[in-house]
């Protein structure tokens, strides 16, 4: 119970810790962002260095998103770690199996293909980082995929991509619970409606995100490109036309099957995971309870 | 082989592919990958008898969902499709769609099919070099080279592939007694009653998997526990390196100020790898049965490395663009020949043919 004894100072110091951390997701995240949106900004000195040309490769924004990943995942993996000896292994040991368990899911995906392009793992990922946390979420979300890829010979320049988003959709899931509590529909139907909104809005993401990938590729490197001087705005108006045309429609099943699963299994599932939270957490509980009155007499 | 020799010989590969846009590099770079992919596949299954008695998935290389071929056919053909509607570029004119249709009214070119269709070639040849990943190097081998800074990652990624068959076992399980007690599979609303038992027997067990581990000394931190302030010092490394990177990658978009961004961008890079490093020292795991380096799979890195250097050489024949008018690619034979170094581990593999089967066991 080492980690029982937060007061004054040491509390001070959590703070900043913490600060860090969010800090640190705003960073990579934004890095990630970068990453993706790259190829619609116009560069403006067509005729700078061979370094500088360089920027302009799928390789520049691999780096991008590989960073922003690694850096994710330093960062929130930490969090696993931090919480005294038996939570740790507890949080490892839970992750593991859940990230198996989604695995699986998306194993039976790609072994019985559903409508469009349904997946059945965003129901997980969501439900376990709005329970479990943000951290473990963006874990629970990268590794489902990093696991699946590797089980169905998946691994591939995609890999990081998807796991990025996927971890995103986890660690931007506990913002949920706090939209919840303002809106106070906790415990009632329609708590489950705005996580269903959530896993909606995250599915047809995903898609377009993961079209955004692609498009570098679908269009070719920017040097010796057609566009070339072309405005942001016009960029985004050919993606978008592209995106409408070729993959709308197959992201729209993702989206109702993801909403659909939320509605008729979020309800028992999220009782389950509460049920095990208590019974996972049980040290942590007292952790966390010394901890506010700490607060309270700061 | 070593599975760090197919990592360069991978990102060797991956290079190649994204700095260069001439169809015949990428066709011979896809057919020589094509090749190892091939000789893989007969080294595997000529050792076959004892290894595929066992249904081991960790230890197993998987077998590909898609034929490298049939994704290169697919992606052209997308490719081509997709630069030959939007773009309307090129001289050679194959037909005319009606101007009223937005965005994809205009003449379809042959040279942005053909520029499309070079697209879905990059791709496709990325796509079949990850294919050998997958076919070449083990899943625990995977997870084992992955640094150890994210040894939490390695656990749990082990831990979820080992349950992997344990769950679709619990799954059938659970399905047979359902199905005793009259369930049917008639909509989404009848997998609940699949999922649910499988979700509550996975969590029973993951609790008893975290009282085993607690049981054999797992995680516990002796007298040597890194002080919490040096994953702090890491924190601000990873902060400094991602701004910069940020910055850098902003910078090249303003005018006049893109010669700095590859300085932030590399230094950035530098200091997330080493907030990365840092943050390994401080894991403690001793690894057992690692692969040993031979003599091959020097041969295989030295080849992959060399098989890059005329590319950049002699850069001149690298890119090649359809536009404006279609013409037949230039081929450089320095070039081409220097791409057959990638063909060192089929060659390698071949030699070694009875394989040295004993240190994967």
């Amino acid at each position: 119970m080492r980690s029982c004894s937060f007061v004054g100072s040491r509390l001070a110091v959590h703070h900043v810790r913490r600060s860090l951390r969010w800090f640190i997701y705003l960073l990579a995240s934004l890095v990630g962002v970068v990453a993706f949106v790259y190829p619609f900004f116009p560069r403006i000195e067509a005729d700078a260095g061979p370094v500088v040309q360089a920027m302009d490769s799928p390789l520049f924004l691999g780096l991008l998103g590989g960073l922003s990943l690694l850096a994710l995942l330093l960062e929130t993996q930490d969090g696993v770690e931090a919480s005294g000896v038996s939570g740790e292994t507890k949080r490892i040991a839970l992750l593991g199996v859940l990230v198996g368990l989604n695995a699986v899911l998306s194993f039976v995906e790609t072994a019985i293909p559903g409508p469009g392009g349904f997946s059945p793992i965003f129901f997980l990922i969501i439900l376990g980082g709005y329970v479990y946390g943000g951290r473990f979420g963006y874990l629970l979300g990268a590794l489902t995929l990093f696991v699946s890829a590797l089980i169905t010979g998946g691994v591939g320049p995609w890999l990081p991509y998807r796991m990025l988003i996927a971890g995103w959709i986890g660690l931007a899931a506990p913002l949920m619970a706090r939209i919840n509590r303002a809106l106070r529909v906790q415990g009632t139907r329609w708590e489950l409606v705005v996580l269903a909104v959530y896993g909606g809005v995250w599915g047809l993401a995903f898609g377009a995100l993961m079209n955004l990938w692609f498009w570098p590729f679908a269009t070719g490197p920017a040097e010796q490109h057609w566009q070339i001087g072309i405005s942001v705005w016009e960029g985004v108006q050919r993606f978008l036309a592209f995106y409408v045309a070729t993959s709308l429609l197959w992201d729209l099943a993702r989206v109702a099957g993801t909403a659909a699963m939320m509605l008729l299994f979020g309800a028992p599932t999220l009782r389950t995971l509460r049920r095990f939270a208590r019974r996972f957490y049980f040290e942590v509980r007292q952790c966390a309870s010394s901890l506010s009155q700490g607060e309270l007499s700061a | 082989m070593h599975p760090l020799a197919w990592l360069v010989w991978l990102g060797a590969s991956a290079v190649a592919t994204l700095a260069m846009r001439n169809p015949l590099y990428l066709l011979l770079l896809f057919a020589v990958i094509y090749v190892v992919t091939d000789v893989i596949r007969g080294a595997e299954s000529g050792r076959g008898g004892a290894t595929t008695a066992s249904t081991d998935a960790v230890t197993e290389p998987m077998m590909l969902p898609v034929s490298p071929i049939r994704f290169a056919l697919f992606a052209m053909g997308v490719g081509a499709l997709i630069n030959g509607l939007i773009s309307h570029f090129g001289e050679t004119e194959l037909l005319r769609l009606p101007e009223v249709i937005p965005l994809l009214g205009g003449p379809i070119t042959a040279e942005a099919v053909v520029y499309g269709a070079i697209n879905g070639m990059v791709l496709a040849t990325l796509f079949a070099t990850f294919a050998v990943l997958n076919v070449a190097v083990p899943t625990r081998d995977l997870i084992g080279y992955l640094p150890r800074a994210f040894y939490p990652v390695a656990v749990v990624s082990a831990i979820a592939i080992t349950f992997v068959p344990n769950t679709l076992y619990q799954l059938r399980q659970v399905r047979e007694a359902q199905a005793i007690r009259g369930h049917r599979m008639r909509g989404l609303r009848d997998w609940l009653p699949l999922f649910l038992p499988v979700l509550i027997g996975g969590l029973e067990r993951a609790l008893q998997l975290a009282e085993a581990m607690t049981a054999r000394g797992f995680a516990a931190k002796g007298a040597a526990a890194p002080a919490a302030h040096t994953a702090d010092i890491a924190r601000f490394a990873s902060i400094g390196g991602l701004a910069a990177v940020l910055v850098g990658g902003v910078l090249r978009l303003v005018p006049g100020a893109g010669r700095w961004s590859p300085v932030l961008v590399v230094g950035g890079t530098l200091l997330v790898a080493w907030a990365i490093w840092r943050s390994g020292r401080q894991v403690n795991i001793t690894r057992y049965r690692r692969a040993r380096w031979t003599m091959g799979d020097g041969v295989m890195v030295v080849g992959a490395l060399l098989a890059l250097v005329p590319l950049f050489l002699w850069p001149a024949t690298r890119d090649y663009s359809p536009y404006p008018r279609l013409l037949w690619p230039s081929f450089d034979t320095r070039v081409g020949l220097a791409l057959l170094g990638f063909l060192a581990p089929a060659l390698v593999l071949h030699l070694a043919r009875p394989p040295a089967q004993g240190e994967r066991q």
